[in-house]
């Protein structure tokens, strides 16, 4: 990926160089939006929630994701589910464990904030941008499977928009 | 049995050792000492009328004054269950095990080990088990405990 | 043979989970493994320890509803019917009659729900897809009936202390129909995929024996238990609400083996099938919830209730010193002594048995961790 990073150096001195970037940044962002394939990443109600979008009424794989269960292979993790302390070293090591780019969407209020657990509970991470970046936040307790589709839709939006430029 | 037949029946058979107790509601709730509880416990099981062979529960309870720990046990022979409980003054907290009784008593003690702090002796696996490996904050069920980054639900 | 060949074994440690596909949440095992035979199961929870209790003893007792949905989530009604009993226990409080019977309807479509959720992620686990498409294809239509009454899909909060919290609408009870009538052929269905297949037959049959003395030893209770032929129904044997009502079957099987525990959930589905459809043909008219204060005050006292859910034995411990708020509240869920026992099934299996006597007895991680 080193090359096509460094494209648009050389290209943009060239005139017309740019219809070839532009080409180019299409390509890459259609082919990846549309298969961004998730980790099945989940802890709790939400992961309930998360298995009934990918099963037959909602039908998750007309977006093109389709669940992975090794890190290496996925480019979403959907976090689907109290983090607690105890677990959020390993979300951590799960996300680094993800090639780039990656992208994750925090789904249900407990990941967002804390949501039921805010208060009184000293055992639960009030919300998981505190470990890694977040892209998305789906609120909810626990969120239906249209708002989770409509997250991921808006992630599709988001993962289109980038261009090779952007590329760490 | 009925309800009533097992109270006098359990106050009849074990008059040194149980107090029955006022505060359980529809529910039969007896009070033993804390030096009796492996005698007792083992009694109620092998006796053949009783025959408590399930145990569903233990639960740990802090009053603010004192620590309680209450066994709910039943019997799937007979259809019967009650409870006791014992106790336990704070500098005094320790009671024996009863894996030896009901094996699925083994976690339902780490955990009063773990969260209120109670010493359970004999029980041969204390460590760590919910909280975090790395957690050094005290036993976080007791009704003082605290910690800096404790949120409580603020007053209305 | 393999010393004379220069090859030895040697004892290893195999880390499971805690983020793996099959084991049902976030529990991790720590294997003991001599070749692909496990000789020791170090189950090590916790990563789903939210402090649910610490949590109730700072609510009253209609804001600790919603947190016992959270308890157990595959079940979310009869954990706050669990809750509610006890605390009708402890206020005595009246249930009206037509509450009782919307409580085991909403009980027992529950119960076929979170079976549904067992029988499609258990076949996956086993690497079959097509039985999780068909389970959830019905579950969709159960949660629709829940969502047309209390407008939530998994986290209900609908029984409540004295009664439930809203009425069933009109059209509940032909939607209702039209399912139980639809169901036996549906769960007809999921058999002829699964029921008579060798590849799951091979997988199930004489895998994780529990003799019924180390189940009774280790309080494993729900279908687990009666797959090892003790016939042991909280809803028969230590009966609640109107269960002594209705008539229905408690399945049993005599082996304890993966397949056993298949069979029984497979037939439990269809029982509580049949309990929804007396309960719905002789619902009465009336109130739904008897007159209850806001933040009500329940005398001092203590009470352990429990009830049947689709793991097992689930009871509340809840002690009250007259304030709004419990003193304590402690929740003890069925798959806390399941997965007790799982050290005992486990050794001398290979490991990927390990996935199949997990998934066979439906062990969730809320209600172990809390």
């Amino acid at each position: 990926m080193g090359v096509i990073k460094k494209l648009p150096v050389y290209l943009e001195k060239i005139p017309g160089g740019n219809i070839v970037t532009t080409t180019l940044d299409y390509v890459f962002s259609q082919s990846r939006a549309s298969s961004l394939w998730y980790l099945l990443f989940g802890t709790a109600c939400c992961a309930i929630e998360l298995m009934a979008t990918g099963a037959s009424r909602y039908d998750f794989d007309r977006l093109g994701m389709i669940f992975r269960a090794s890190p290496r292979q996925s480019d979403l993790i959907i976090a689907a589910g109290t983090i607690t302390k105890k677990m959020a070293p390993r979300l951590k090591l799960l996300y680094d464990q993800m090639a780039e780019p990656r992208y994750v969407i925090a789904m249900g209020g407990c990941t967002v904030s804390g949501g039921p657990f805010y208060y009184d509970s000293y055992a639960v991470e009030k919300g998981i941008d505190h470990i890694v970046p977040v892209d998305v936040y789906i609120p909810g307790c626990p969120p239906r499977p249209e708002s989770l589709l409509e997250g991921c839709l808006t992630l599709q939006k988001r993962v289109k928009r980038m261009k090779i430029r952007d590329w760490s | 049995m009925e309800r009533n037949q097992l109270v006098s029946y359990i106050k009849n058979k074990f008059q040194d050792t149980v107090t029955l107790l006022e505060s359980g509601k529809g529910e039969s709730f007896f009070q033993i000492k804390p030096e009796d509880l492996l005698v007792f416990s083992r009694a109620i099981r092998d006796d053949e009328r009783l025959g408590m062979d399930w145990l569903s529960c233990i639960s740990g309870v802090d009053t603010g004054e004192r620590f309680e720990v209450v066994y709910s046990v039943a019997s799937v022979v007979n259809r019967i269950r009650f409870n006791y409980k014992l106790v336990l003054d704070y500098d005094k907290a320790e009671i024996e095990s009863v894996q030896k009784i009901w094996p699925g008593a083994n976690w339902h003690e780490r955990e009063l080990w773990e969260l209120y702090g109670i010493n359970v002796n004999n029980h041969g696996n204390l460590t760590r088990f919910l909280l975090p490996d790395n957690w050094d904050q005290g036993h976080p069920l007791r009704k003082d405990w605290d910690a800096p980054d404790f949120k409580r639900m603020p007053e209305k | 043979m393999s010393e004379a060949q220069g090859l030895h074994t040697k004892e290893f440690t195999l880390n499971v989970g805690p983020h793996h596909p099959s084991t049902h949440g976030v529990c991790r095992f720590v294997l003991q493994m001599e070749g692909e035979v496990i000789t020791s199961v170090t189950p090590v929870i916790g990563y789903l320890h939210r402090a649910l209790e610490k949590i109730c003893e700072n609510r009253t007792y209609e804001q600790i509803i919603p947190i016992t949905d959270r308890f157990e989530y595959c079940t979310a009604m009869s954990c706050n019917m669990g809750f509610s009993l006890a605390t009708e226990k402890l206020a005595g409080l009246e249930v009206p009659e037509r509450a009782e019977y919307l409580r085991v309807i909403m009980l027992e479509l529950n119960r076929i729900a979170s079976h549904l959720i067992w029988f499609g992620t258990t076949s996956l686990d086993l690497g079959a897809i097509t039985p999780f498409l068909y389970g959830f294809r019905e579950r969709e239509d159960i949660l629709d009936m829940f969502e047309m009454t209390c407008g939530q899909r998994l986290t209900f909060n609908y029984i409540r202390p004295g009664g439930v919290s809203k009425d069933i609408p009109k059209a509940f009870i032909p939607v209702c129909k039209k399912f139980l009538d639809a169901f036996s052929a549906k769960v007809d269905d999921y058999e002829r995929v699964l029921t008579e297949n060798p590849i799951f037959i091979a997988r199930n049959k004489d895998v994780g024996i529990l003799k019924p003395e180390t189940a009774i030893a280790y309080s494993v209770s729900g279908p687990s238990l009666r797959a090892s032929g003790v016939k042991y129904d909280l809803r028969r044997d230590d009966p609640y609400s109107i269960y002594d009502r209705f008539d229905f079957e408690i399945p049993t099987r005599e082996n304890g083996d993966c397949y056993d525990r298949y069979i029984v959930r497979i037939r439990e589905m269809r029982e509580s099938a049949k309990i929804v459809r007396q309960a719905i043909e002789q619902i009465p008219e009336g109130p739904i919830r008897s007159k209850v204060k806001m933040n009500f005050k329940p005398p001092a006292g203590e009470v352990y209730c429990r009830v049947e859910n689709s793991r097992g034995e689930m009871g509340f411990y809840i002690q009250s010193v007259g304030e709004k708020m419990p003193l304590r509240v402690k929740m003890r869920g069925g798959s806390y002594n399941q997965l007790q026992v799982m050290p005992v099934l486990c050794v001398g299996h290979k490991i990927a048995d390990l996935v199949a006597i997990m998934a066979s007895m439906d062990i969730i991680m809320p209600d172990v961790d809390r």
